[in-house]
């Protein structure tokens, strides 16, 4: 009973701490979605486009630009990244995943030689999160408001997009390629630009993350893929993902949720090393899930094999 | 109006599986014509029509629409002149993607797609006018994936999409192979009379030696990637399954029971 109270009330108190925190990183899980679901493309970048834009806007902050310039530079070089996998992956066919492991360890050197260092504190430069009226600076609630206004702007300037003549374009791509460029479709540039977007969202992600947390690091993104991968399982699980705005709405309810159970685990007591090695079971558990469940999964295990070849 | 002109393709160049594909194809063919291509495997007649859509570069020669050469064309550049339905059903619609959804991406192949919302009532009603002459219920089902659907209502779906824009050349691979017979019945028929009232150039490949007889104006024999035998006009109108068949260089067990 003692250990039930103190675990309620720890992670309780930490709700609104946990809550920013997962805002923040539903941008990135979106970064993982769009590839992996709407694109046919798994894809790795996030892994070092997370971490490029919180170099990036570090950087950009301790120059004395404005936040909002410093995200915008990083939502720039994110795309960039995404690209360049998009790129590698369609000129010389090498699987997206491969392709993605590449652009991602790359990455390491080319966040190093922007930062100049291993890490860089941005303390005391003017955030995003200080233009809130009236919340103290500093406090969750501002940044869960900041934060919580550009995914709902996000959510549904997406949802907007991929009802639209282009969007679903985009979308045929990810479903049947050959059949999509028989219909007039752009493939190279259809998913050159849709890694790109979602390289954008994972450096965002950084962005804000690195103007949240006031440092920037370069071993920022380690393991910021499996925790996303984990996220977006439980989202779609919760939502769905039959219908576009679904399917989008799943990273941004995915992250609030998946952070809070990470919350609740570490309120219990759990010791933070073994968070990897449970959130790595999560997602084999979830991917296993429809081959677990025999001849009725076959369907659905036939859908998700991309991320098992 | 589609002329291939002097086709030249060889796989494997230089190595000892070397294959020419095709070998100086020629073959024009008017407008509103519609021409079936047949010949055994390996004749060249998927290279043909890989060649005309741009899916296959060729080593030289040209391919020509309506006087414009489209040689160095990509494929989803050439999209906007022509529609292709495939042999199977699988590849010429998107699975995950409403039946809506594919007829919008239809709609678009010769436009030029904006940021506008792509479905909405005017074009549902389009589509679902276009969906009821096949008489499979495909228009009350404009929100169903099209994976729920059967291999013949895909295939049948697949042409609507391609026939839709009037395209200026419609090509057709096999389409009707991999469906039971009575389903490939409904399919062909809905073709012809789709090819009939838009007056369609079209090129259709078949093993079917009976819809070489029975449909098009023209039956063009491909043979070791040329062109072996064309038959037109009246001598057309008379021909005979077993008359095709004499002129086979090579008779395949497939073609006798196609008989």
């Amino acid at each position: 009973m003692d250990f039930l109270q103190t675990t309620l009330t720890s992670f309780i108190a930490l709700i609104p701490v946990t809550l920013a925190q997962s805002l923040i990183l539903g941008f990135v899980v979106a970064g993982i979605m769009i590839p992996f679901r709407m694109l046919s493309f798994p894809d790795l970048t996030s892994e070092g486009a997370f971490p490029l834009g919180g170099c990036v806007c570090g950087v950009a902050l301790a120059a004395g630009l404005s936040p909002v310039t410093s995200i915008g530079l990083a939502l720039l070089f994110g795309f960039i990244a995404g690209c360049c996998t998009a790129f590698i992956h369609l000129r010389f066919r090498i699987h997206t995943l491969l392709a993605g492991i590449l652009v991602m360890t790359m990455l390491y050197s080319v966040n190093l030689r922007i930062m100049g260092r291993s890490n860089l504190s941005v303390f005391g430069s003017t955030t995003i999160f200080d233009w809130v009226p009236f919340a103290q600076p500093g406090f969750p609630v501002a940044k869960i408001v900041v934060v919580g206004a550009i995914s709902l702007l996000v959510f549904l300037l997406l949802n907007f997009f991929f009802t639209t003549e282009k969007g679903t374009a985009v979308r045929a791509v990810g479903a049947n390629p050959a059949m999509a460029e028989a219909q007039g479709i752009n493939v190279w540039a259809a998913t050159i630009g849709g890694v790109g977007l979602a390289g954008g969202f994972s450096a965002l992600s950084g962005a804000l993350m690195v103007q949240s947390q006031g440092f920037a690091d370069v071993n920022m993104g380690l393991g910021i893929l499996i925790n996303g991968l984990a996220a977006l399982m439980i989202g779609e699980a919760i939502v769905g993902k039959k219908t576009v705005w679904r399917q989008l709405l799943a990273p941004f309810a995915g992250a609030i949720v998946y952070y809070q159970l990470v919350s609740l685990c570490l309120a219990a007591g759990m010791p933070p090393p073994d968070l990897k090695l449970a959130t790595g079971a999560f997602v084999l558990l979830m991917l296993a899930l429809p081959t677990l469940r025999g001849a009725g999964g076959r369907q659905a295990a036939a859908a998700r094999e991309s991320f098992r070849e | 109006m589609l002329e291939i002109r002097a086709a030249r393709k060889t796989f494997y160049r230089g190595q000892p599986d070397e294959k020419v594909a095709l070998n100086g194809l020629d073959l024009t063919l008017a407008t509103g014509e519609f021409a079936v291509v047949i010949g055994s495997n390996g004749a060249g007649k998927s290279s043909m029509l890989n060649a005309v859509s741009g899916s296959l570069a060729l080593d030289s020669g040209s391919i020509v629409i309506n006087g414009d050469d489209i040689t160095a064309m990509p494929v989803h550049k050439r999209a906007a002149r022509i529609a292709r339905v495939f042999q199977d059903p699988m590849l010429g619609t998107a699975a995950s993607m409403t039946v809506a959804e594919n007829m919008l991406l239809a709609d678009l192949r010769s436009r030029r797609r904006t940021l506008r919302p792509g479905l909405n009532a005017k074009r549902l009603s389009t589509y679902r006018e276009r969906l009821s002459i096949l008489g499979l219920g495909l228009e009350d089902r404009l929100d169903t994936r099209v994976e729920l659907l059967s291999g013949g209502q895909r295939q049948s779906l697949s042409l609507i999409m391609a026939v839709g824009g009037s395209p200026d050349l419609l090509l057709l691979d096999e389409h009707t192979a991999a469906l039971d017979p009575r389903t490939a019945d409904i399919v062909m028929s809905a073709t012809v009379r789709a090819v009939e009232a838009l007056k369609l150039t079209t090129l259709m490949v078949t093993h079917n030696m009976q819809h070489a007889v029975d449909y098009g104006h023209r039956v063009v024999m491909l043979d070791s990637g040329h062109v072996h035998l064309e038959i037109g006009g009246d001598e057309k109108a008379d021909i005979t399954v077993s008359d095709l068949i004499g002129h086979f260089a090579t008779k395949t067990d497939r073609m006798l029971l196609a008989s």
